[in-house]
């Protein structure tokens, strides 16, 4: 199994050390780019709802993101110290604007559960689990 | 990739041109520099991103051109997006866009 590891504080800063973490160590294992590239929104999508909704851009606040490739599966999981949110459950599909603000809303998480094959939410400890999987055949 | 941007004004027409990538840090400065310049320009009737060289959209980056859309489009502005990559095209196309507006790749 390989598995790669990044430690992060939610600041939208970190976004695009985010991206590159993922592009660079996903390379090897998915050499598709537009399919390398569907991962990787996957987890920005992920990591930014973590830092500017659930942890409020408080650097204070540390998160982990962990890729691992087992068999033929990816396996995406985001350590996250705020309380977990029902990413699974969010309707699909987005209203390209919401009728309350009048601005667009709820795009990641609809592409978040449009490329990946399954999604688990749990709180362990102080940390909620965001845990993504997708097949790579 | 920062994001770098350059609009170019015409007659009737906007040109455009972005690089890097477009997300949330990037997107704000898209929508505030597209707003000066259409308020500068009041004459502009299509606005033409060339994005050949725009290598990721997040889906703030895809919000913000929803966004300019609605509310550029009611002046009666039309949006075409050229030169998309097929990373970029994907996801556009994944949540729509090219529905909705003119995206051309390749």
């Amino acid at each position: 199994m390989a598995k790669y590891a990044l430690d992060f504080s939610a600041t939208p800063d970190n976004l695009p050390i985010i991206r590159h973490f993922v592009q660079e160590h996903l390379a090897s294992h998915v050499p598709d780019p537009v399919r390398r590239n569907q991962f990787t929104v996957a987890v920005e999508e992920l990591c930014a709802n973590s830092i500017i909704h659930g942890n409020h851009s408080d650097p204070a606040q540390k998160l982990r993101l962990e890729l691992r490739i087992q068999g033929q599966q990816l396996h995406i999981y985001l350590y996250d110290p705020a309380p977990p949110y029902a990413l699974h459950k969010y309707p699909m599909p987005p209203q390209l604007l919401r009728k309350d603000t009048n601005r667009p809303g709820g795009l990641g998480i609809y592409l978040i559960r449009q490329l990946m094959d399954k999604i688990i939410v749990r709180r362990r400890g102080e940390k909620s689990i965001y845990h993504l999987v997708k097949n790579l055949t | 990739m920062e994001m770098q941007l350059t609009l170019s004004p015409a007659a009737d027409a906007l040109t455009v041109t972005l690089a890097g990538e477009l997300d949330s840090l990037s997107a704000p400065k898209l929508y505030d520099q597209l707003s000066q310049t259409l308020k500068q320009h009041s004459t502009v009737k299509k606005i033409t991103f060339d994005c050949q060289n725009l290598s990721y959209i997040s889906s703030a980056g895809a919000g913000i051109l929803l966004l300019s859309l609605d509310n550029f489009g009611h002046r009666g502005v039309d949006f075409e997006l050229r030169h998309v990559r097929p990373e970029v095209y994907n996801i556009l196309d994944l949540l729509g866009l090219t529905k909705v507006m003119s995206v051309s790749n390749g």
